[in-house]
């Protein structure tokens, strides 16, 4: 098929949508409005999961190490450990820190002194990010650890970061429902947008028949309106999320500084952005592809 | 060049509309179909350009056989043929020009290779001033004339009218009539339905009288 057939088709589509520009506004916008919703959570999410990984000084597990553990052995398991998945650092804490340690919080100096010894064992501390990987081969990679020949113990409380997950995981499904649920809104809207384009254009489409138009060249300026509107919902959908993740930065910092840090909002990756685009394009084409496919069937039996 | 055998056709629920029907017509005939109302002439052109299927029998078009054609093949068909309607069916939100020049449009021309041919037709109808009016701006008569250049335009083998003259005063239904036999006289097979007894007798062409489904060759 040849160019200046589908250059034809697009003009005719740009006219068309020209032609009434407040309805080709309203359509764009309202597709925007539908498709901006899901994006913006799901770029929220993201930026949830981002501050999430920061508590990783709230996932800490400590191995305990046998008092006859080398240094060169104790050495070879840190490094074996910081090279871990998830492994965001290890400390290690010795005999004396860990005493003076004990002694600060505890305050039962009389108690040690009169052992005579030190009996606190010297530990690694190793920090994760509470979401590099599932609970269950956190717990899996803990038992190996704990399992090493230098180790005496390790003591964990994971159980946060299993009803984490589980919130993110809920959270991460929810937005991916709402937003399958809005692409098919976005269908419905662009099929019932051209369908009334279909009614104004009923002679057109008829005559065009007449003379010998297949139904590919009936269809072909629809298919572009829906696909030209679904691209520029697309572009105004990122622009919406883009403007009210910078409207929700100020509060975000005033939050962030009440904590004495900062966080800045991560918008849409350009990669995101522009997926969203050509799926907005694609929903737009869908609706328009079953609203002429669905007319010209019912016409030409 | 057009030939029916036994053609049967009934709308769903009604009774035969055409019975029995055989006709043929040589390439580069002209050939009038009179009849009265409810007679079934509409139907009969409908069955050529495929708006309508027939019940059963066989329709051969320039050895075609329009019974077999899948839905896939009907618009091209329809290019081989020119359609004139007695309602013009124009765009009235296009000018002469694109309205003569959508035939070409639908069969893949571009605007550069279509430009010679719609200049042609407007200049066989007598409508070159014209090509950028718009219908409503046109007489019922010059209407007319915009759907005939519409048929002629891809030069079809095939010319149907269905009551091309039917909302014309007498000057001008000869005058279309006469554009009609013009073509036929440079080769074109043309099929025109009519009512018009007076332009039926002037024209002196073979004409056939269709009445309650069956066809009868007029003197
Ligand atoms: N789509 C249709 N569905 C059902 N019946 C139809 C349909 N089209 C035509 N008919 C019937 O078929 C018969 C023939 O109609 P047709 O239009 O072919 O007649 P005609 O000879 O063209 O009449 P006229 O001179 O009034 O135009 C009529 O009785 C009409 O009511
Ligand atoms: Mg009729």
């Amino acid at each position: 098929m040849s160019l200046h057939i589908r250059l034809h088709a697009l003009e005719n589509a740009k006219n068309t949508l020209l032609a009434q520009p407040i309805a080709t506004l309203l359509t764009v916008l309202a597709l925007a409005v539908v498709l901006a919703l899901p994006v913006g959570l799901f770029t929220a999410l993201a930026n949830l999961q981002q501050l999430l990984a920061r508590w990783h000084d709230q996932a800490q597990i400590s191995l305990y190490l046998r008092d006859d553990a080398s240094p060169q052995a104790i050495a070879k398991l840190r490094m074996q450990l910081e090279q871990s998945p998830g492994v965001v650092a290890v400390h290690f804490v010795d005999k004396q820190k860990a005493l003076a340690d004990f002694q600060h919080y505890a305050g039962m100096m009389a108690a040690i002194h009169t052992l005579g010894t030190n009996p606190l064992p010297a530990s690694l501390i190793v920090v994760l990010n509470p979401l590099a990987q599932s609970s269950r081969e956190l717990d899996r990679q803990v038992q190996q650890w704990s399992h090493e020949a230098i180790v005496q113990s390790a003591q964990s409380d994971l159980k946060w970061v299993a009803r984490l997950q589980a919130i993110v995981a809920l959270g991460t499904r929810a937005v991916y429902l709402l937003g399958a649920l809005l692409a098919i809104g976005a269908v419905l809207v662009m099929g019932n947008t051209i369908r009334l384009h279909i009614e104004q254009r009923r002679d057109e489409i008829e005559i065009s028949a007449l003379v010998g138009a297949t139904r590919t060249f009936i269809r072909r300026p629809f298919l572009y309106q829906g696909l030209i509107q679904g691209l520029l919902a697309g572009a105004l959908a990122w622009i919406i999320v883009a403007i009210s993740f910078g409207l929700l930065q100020g509060p975000v910092n005033h939050l962030a500084s009440l904590y004495g840090t900062t966080f800045p909002l991560q918008g849409l990756h350009v990669e995101d952005g522009i997926l969203l685009i050509l799926i907005s394009a694609l929903l737009g084409w869908l609706g328009s592809r079953l609203a002429v496919g669905r007319y010209l069937n019912n016409t030409f039996s | 060049m057009i030939e029916f055998i036994n053609v049967h056709k009934h709308y769903p629920g009604r009774r035969h509309v055409l019975r029995e029907l055989n006709l043929r017509l040589e390439k580069g005939e002209m050939v009038l179909i009179t009849g009265p109302s409810g007679a079934g002439k509409s139907t009969l052109l409908k069955l050529l350009t495929r708006l309508e299927a027939v019940s059963s029998g066989t329709l051969l078009v320039g050895g075609v056989d329009l019974t077999r054609l899948r839905r896939s093949q009907i618009p091209a068909h329809r290019r081989r043929v020119g359609v004139v309607f007695q309602d013009h069916k124009l765009l009235l939100d296009r000018n002469v020009y694109d309205n003569v020049a959508l035939t070409l449009q639908v069969a893949g021309f571009s605007a550069r290779q279509l430009d010679n041919r719609v200049r042609a037709a407007l200049d066989k109808v007598g409508l070159s001033e014209h090509w950028r009016e718009f219908p409503e701006t046109l007489s019922g008569g010059e209407q007319q004339r915009v759907g005939i250049a519409r048929a002629i335009v891809h030069t079809p083998e095939i010319l149907l009218a269905d009551e091309p003259t039917g909302n014309l005063d007498p000057a001008l239904s000869t005058e279309i009539l006469d554009m009609f036999r013009d073509f036929y006289r440079h080769g074109t097979t043309v099929l025109v339905a009519t009512h018009d007894q007076q332009q039926v007798e002037r024209l002196q062409v073979r004409t056939l009288h269709l009445d309650q489904g069956s066809l009868r060759e007029s003197s």
